[in-house]
């Protein structure tokens, strides 16, 4: 599947990779210090090794955002490869629409996670709320599913040449 | 799970639907044929967050794509060339190695073919040898060193068996070095010529080591770290990430500074959906086990296949078929909760398992319809699927002999292992 051009560009996309970059850099700079302090100080930061695996969480979800918008998740392909041209455009149509459906329901699903961990006050990092951190989840389903959804339409739109 | 449902999952990945969504569209109907309160899959996928060692796959894919966006790759060959270049056949084998250290370090993206083959092509066809056996080559070389640590799929697939790293990292060694050595006899074997190699000089060596002088620690230093266990596999990570930042941006400088997100979006697109992949696979799985489907799998297999030997062939057999159709991260995540239990059965141990899976999976690189080292290098050598797989034909058969010598000599991958 290939990403409408005009979506490839914009504040969105300057979001998303200004947090990869946040995430990624974040996670290299306290991974790198919790070995400086282990290995020479025999001191460890409680909550680095948590804080990580939720950034890793995250760096996930934004990714998988990113690779929506930049229509760069794994998938077969077959069609595009092996099928006539005018197979291309009503397989793609319904190969997003089908996406935009899956990433709606799990960000739905998403929701229901993180509103019963609010309402149960689960914690992480000592004493944050939880739903925070997991939030990402629903969120970033939701607008991969904004995304696939714009696809769609857009290749429904486009004309045939 | 109802046929019809399968059946339209299968229709809309071969139309094109991301693999995650086929994968989450699974584990949705699955749990909802159970009545399980269906939020299970955003817990399940939540799993992401519950995974320590999964951070080591976002700092070795960075360091990777960093590592190939500067001019590490022409400088591996030409320390590889000016180290091997003198024995006969030796231009052949310097891809080899140089395409093997790289993929080890890159991961199994792709980037191999694309990196190194630029520089490659050119060399070999120079040298003499003919543009099939180069293309061949070359697109057999891309996954080659998928067996060596720190590869991104012996991580994922130790994360998901739940195998130790840490072994799988040692079992990979032996096959590893096998398939480079049977893949250099045959270059040797078709290029006996002594024409095409230069012959040898301390003084390019000496350049050549002294021109990738920030590079040439990098792999003692993780591979030393990981081997005798000084480093977790995580830390390595992260020692890596920081080692070829430092070495790209303040030693060369050779990657401007603005490059930096770019290159960070690009390498964090490839992780972020290869973990959606994994998350949601977390909650396919979790149906899958609820429904005892491994146990079924195994009542159904065993009255076929009594012994250790005949489970191993009908394995062989499946695992090229999934290799030839999947990409390794999706095969690694769906296929390996199913195949573990089952080969547990039959005493196979989940280390060798994993080095019979990856291999397997490395032909499935360079098979058709889907093997991504063919299309990679019809893209990036103009030329049509069709004659690159003619080219790799002979470089997949010793492959494919290296990877049966793999299934049926377990000590092979397990010698190694403590």
């Amino acid at each position: 599947m290939e990403a409408h051009a005009d979506q490839r560009h914009g504040p969105g996309q300057r979001i998303e990779t200004t947090l990869l970059c946040l995430l990624l850099l974040g996670i290299v700079v306290v991974a790198t210090l919790q070995i400086v302090l282990r290995n020479f100080f025999s001191y460890s930061l409680f909550w680095a090794d948590e804080l990580i695996r939720l950034a890793v969480l995250w760096l996930a979800m934004v990714g998988g955002v990113a690779a929506s918008r930049d229509g760069r998740h794994i998938s077969l392909g077959v069609v595009e490869r092996y099928f006539p041209r005018s197979w291309h455009r009503p397989a793609a149509v319904t190969a997003t629409l089908f996406a935009a459906l899956v990433t709606a329901a799990l960000a739905w699903q998403g929701y229901r996670f993180v509103a019963d961990s609010f309402a149960f006050g689960d914690t992480v990092l000592d004493a944050w709320p939880a739903w925070v951190f997991q939030a990402i989840i629903p969120v970033g389903f939701a607008i991969m599913s904004y995304r696939f959804a714009l696809q769609a339409l857009a290749l429904v739109r486009r004309r045939r040449e | 799970m109802s046929l019809v449902v399968l059946l339209l999952l299968v229709v809309v990945l071969l139309l094109g639907a991301p693999i995650f969504s086929a994968i989450g569209a699974s584990a949705l109907f699955g749990f909802a044929g159970q009545d399980t309160n269906l939020s299970i899959v955003a817990i399940e996928f939540y799993g992401l967050a519950e995974t320590p060692i999964l951070l080591a796959i976002p700092l070795f894919t960075f360091a990777g794509f960093l590592l190939g966006e500067g001019g590490a790759p022409g400088r591996l060959v030409r320390l590889s060339q000016a180290a091997l270049g003198a024995l006969p056949g030796g231009l052949a084998m310097v891809s080899l190695v140089a395409c093997a250290i790289f993929t080890a370090f890159t991961g199994a993206s792709g980037v191999t073919i694309i990196a190194l083959g630029a520089v490659l092509f050119p060399a070999l066809t120079a040298a003499g040898y003919s543009e099939r056996f180069s293309l061949g080559l070359i697109t057999s070389s891309g996954s080659l060193g998928l067996l060596f640590a720190p590869s991104l799929p012996l991580i994922l697939y130790g994360i998901v068996a739940e195998v130790s790293i840490d072994d799988l990292f040692r079992a990979g060694i032996g096959p590893g070095i096998l398939m480079i050595l049977a893949l250099s006899l045959y270059c040797y074997w078709k290029n006996r010529r002594p024409s095409a190699s230069e012959p040898f000089s301390v003084a390019k060596l000496k350049a050549a080591i002294v021109d990738a002088r920030y590079e040439l620690p990098l792999p003692p230093l993780v591979l030393g770290g990981i081997y005798s266990g000084y480093f977790a596999v995580s830390e390595a990570a992260a020692v890596t990430a920081v080692y070829v930042l430092v070495s790209e941006f303040v030693l060369r400088r050779e990657i401007p500074l603005g490059a930096l997100p770019r290159i960070v979006r690009e390498s964090m697109v490839l992780v972020g959906g290869i973990f959606v992949i994994l998350g949601l696979s977390l909650a396919s799985t979790s149906y899958m086990i609820s429904m005892e489907v491994p146990q079924r799998l195994f009542e159904w297999v065993s009255p076929y296949l009594a012994t250790e030997t005949f489970f191993l062939v009908a394995l062989l057999v499946f695992l090229l078929i999934v290799g030839a159709i999947l990409d390794i991260f999706s095969a690694t995540v769906l296929v390996v909760p199913l195949i573990v239990p089952v080969a547990l059965e039959y005493n196979v141990d989940p280390v060798h398992l994993g080095i019979v899976f990856l291999a397997a999976m490395e032909l499935g690189y360079m098979t058709p319809p889907v093997g991504m080292n063919l299309f990679m290098s019809s893209l990036r050598f103009n030329k049509g699927i069709g004659e690159v797989c003619l080219a790799t034909l002979p470089f997949l058969i010793v492959l494919f002999l290296c990877v049966l010598l793999i299934t049926f000599l377990p000590q092979l991958s397990l010698f190694l292992v403590p």
